[in-house]
């Protein structure tokens, strides 16, 4: 009898074992949530590049520095300006438009009319348009054949270079983000601003 | 009667133990359905693959999108591969799940050794200068030089050849100075110095070849990384349209970079699993025997009994502990990488790529041709090729 009982509690113990470490093996992973953020907040996701948070504390500072400068509010007439993309020197890729998209949409937002940017990435449609109208496929409000085309007053550009320090630890990033406004008939840079950042990062161990 | 109890209670631990043993253990590595397709079983094991080991599989669909030519695919793949690598930063609960006794190192996120991680940056940087974006292919080839920043050894530090080499000629396309990186890219070089910078060339040929490195386990319980030589029928490729002539030789070999990162700190981790597992086995033996001894003996009946119990304790744990090294790779990465420029006139052209072994002749299983089309000025032309087909 008591061997009986015994191998019982036995057997359901060993069940018991198995249940439980069954139940233990892999979860799923239940994921996160989609949160919205905002862009200049820093997100749970984060490396030591360059993020959203960056491009909107940048851009924001370029852009107010950039709005006060004396050849731009003493500028006679409405001062042309041209993008030439940024530079970049850095070790993360980035979309090379959009420091200057940022800029050029803040500086039109928010002085309606101080200064006007030429949209020099739409040059082929416009040639077409122009093209069109010249022979006579489209219609036209004036003389398509007066050149009519801006030529810049100013060209605004920028660089992003960066200084890295890796260790077995981890990894330091260093970008600075500088922005020049250079006359286009002189050469002469006649507003220059920067911005810097640093970030570091510790790997797990379980990487190193 | 005692030795009925003996052996139920011997029999329960026993099983016990294959219970926690198995428990332990992972559960098979993932295999895509093979349809023979390539990238259609890749891009099946990135959706379905657990997700720790999706960037695995992004990088291997990529090296195959990229040899078919769906550089679209490739660029996306790594992107999304380069996203993980690059945000690998703070604390990671998987990884620090892998770095416990009964977890395995391969239940942590796959982000590859350097070696893979360099590669997965080099091959995103080329697919940046093919769609004309060169200060983004650098930016690639520095963060694909900064993963080889922490071997042990200060001499294996950063020594990719064509990394710094391609830094300095993409800075020279965007009129910077070179001199430093070709400085560093000699310095380092081992197997072939590159030839000084030929900035107006506007073709940019960039091949790899070979079968490169594979992991594997070593140790008495699988707990140290070793990495397997890779091989290659081919030691040079020579490159011919109409009267261009191109010959490339490897200037990188995978396989002493994977076999150069030396000690990383989680091989001390599993060492001190796999002396853990040693220990609680050999005295999980050592209790077993005396208490099996003992337990006969009217006297020592019950010590005997514990000394079983224990004994079988101590073998459950050494069972249960997993110094497993992570030996999943990039399986269908090069032995060799090589690089080298021309200068042809825009439009179409025909090239014959012949792969040369050891002697000097002619492979001719792969030798091939491609028809080309050069950019208009200023575009250079960037051409990649491969002779991994899966």
């Amino acid at each position: 009898m008591m061997t009986r009982i015994s191998f019982q509690t036995a057997a359901v113990l060993v069940l018991l074992v198995f249940i439980s470490g069954c139940a233990s093996g892999v979860r799923n992973p239940s994921g996160v949530p989609v949160t919205e953020m905002q862009a200049d907040e820093r997100g749970f996701v984060a490396g030591t590049g360059i993020e959203s948070q960056d491009l909107v504390s940048v851009t924001d500072k370029m852009a107010r520095s950039l709005v006060n400068t004396p050849e731009i509010t003493d500028f006679p007439g409405t001062p042309r300006i041209a993008l030439d993309p940024v530079i970049n020197n850095t070790r993360f890729p980035i979309q090379q438009d959009i420091f200057l998209t940022r800029i050029r949409t803040l500086l039109n937002s928010r002085t309606r009319g101080k200064m006007r940017f030429l949209a020099r990435e739409r040059m082929d449609a416009l040639r077409n348009e122009r093209d069109m109208k010249r022979s006579g496929e489209f219609t036209s409000t004036s003389d398509p054949n007066i050149q009519e085309f801006k030529g810049a007053d100013f060209f605004l550009t920028g660089k992003l270079d960066g200084q890295t320090t890796r260790t077995s630890a981890g990894t330091s990033d260093y970008v600075l983000y500088s922005f020049q406004l250079i006359d286009a008939r002189t050469s002469e840079i006649i507003w220059e601003d920067f911005s810097e950042l640093k970030k570091q990062g510790l790997e797990d161990a379980s990487y190193r | 009667m005692p030795h009925r109890v003996i052996i139920s209670v011997c029999l329960l631990l026993a099983l016990m133990a294959c219970g926690l043993g198995g428990c332990a253990s992972s559960p098979a590595r993932y295999r895509p359905p093979w349809t023979g397709n390539p990238i259609a079983d890749g891009l099946h094991a990135v959706t379905n693959a657990p997700a720790k080991d999706r960037v695995l599989w992004q990088m291997i669909t990529a090296k195959s999108a990229l040899f078919q030519k769906k550089y679209d695919l490739a660029k996306n793949l790594l992107d999304d591969a380069l996203l993980s690598i690059e945000n690998r930063y703070g604390k990671d609960k998987e990884a620090r799940k892998s770095r416990k006794l009964f977890q395995d190192e391969s239940d942590k996120f796959f982000l590859g050794e350097p070696y893979e991680r360099v590669m997965a940056y080099y091959y995103r940087g080329i697919l940046y200068w093919m769609e004309g974006q060169p200060d983004n292919a650098r930016a690639c080839f520095r963060s694909a030089q900064l993963q080889d920043s922490d071997s042990e050894n200060n001499d294996y530090r950063n020594d990719y050849v064509l990394m710094d080499y391609l830094d300095g000629l993409a800075s020279l396309k965007l009129r910077a100075s070179a001199d430093s990186n070709y400085m560093r890219a000699t310095n380092v070089a081992r197997i072939a110095i590159p030839p000084p910078y030929q900035p107006a060339d506007n073709v940019l040929v960039f091949a790899d070849y070979g079968k490169g490195p594979t992991k594997y386990a070593s140790g008495a319980y699988g707990e140290q990384l070793r990495f397997k030589e890779g091989r290659s029928s081919a030691l040079e490729i020579k490159i011919t349209s109409g009267n261009a002539l191109l010959h490339l030789g490897p200037y990188d070999d995978l396989s002493f970079q994977a076999n150069t990162r030396g000690g990383r700190v989680m091989d001390h981790v599993l060492a001190n699993q796999a002396v853990f597992k040693s220990t609680t086995d050999a005295a999980g033996d050592v209790a077993l025997m005396s208490g099996m001894v003992l337990a006969h003996g009217r006297n020592t009946q019950e010590v005997g009994l514990g000394l079983v119990a224990a004994g079988l304790v101590s073998k459950m744990f050494s069972a249960a502990a997993t110094p497993d090294a992570d030996t999943r790779d990039w399986d269908n990465l090069p032995q060799y990488l090589t690089f080298g420029t021309l200068s042809l006139p825009p439009g179409n052209h025909v090239m014959t790529l012949e792969y040369l072994d050891d002697s000097g002749s002619v492979i001719p299983s792969l030798t091939r041709t491609e028809n080309i089309q050069v950019n208009p000025a200023p575009k250079d032309t960037v051409l990649y090729f491969s002779d991994t087909k899966d």
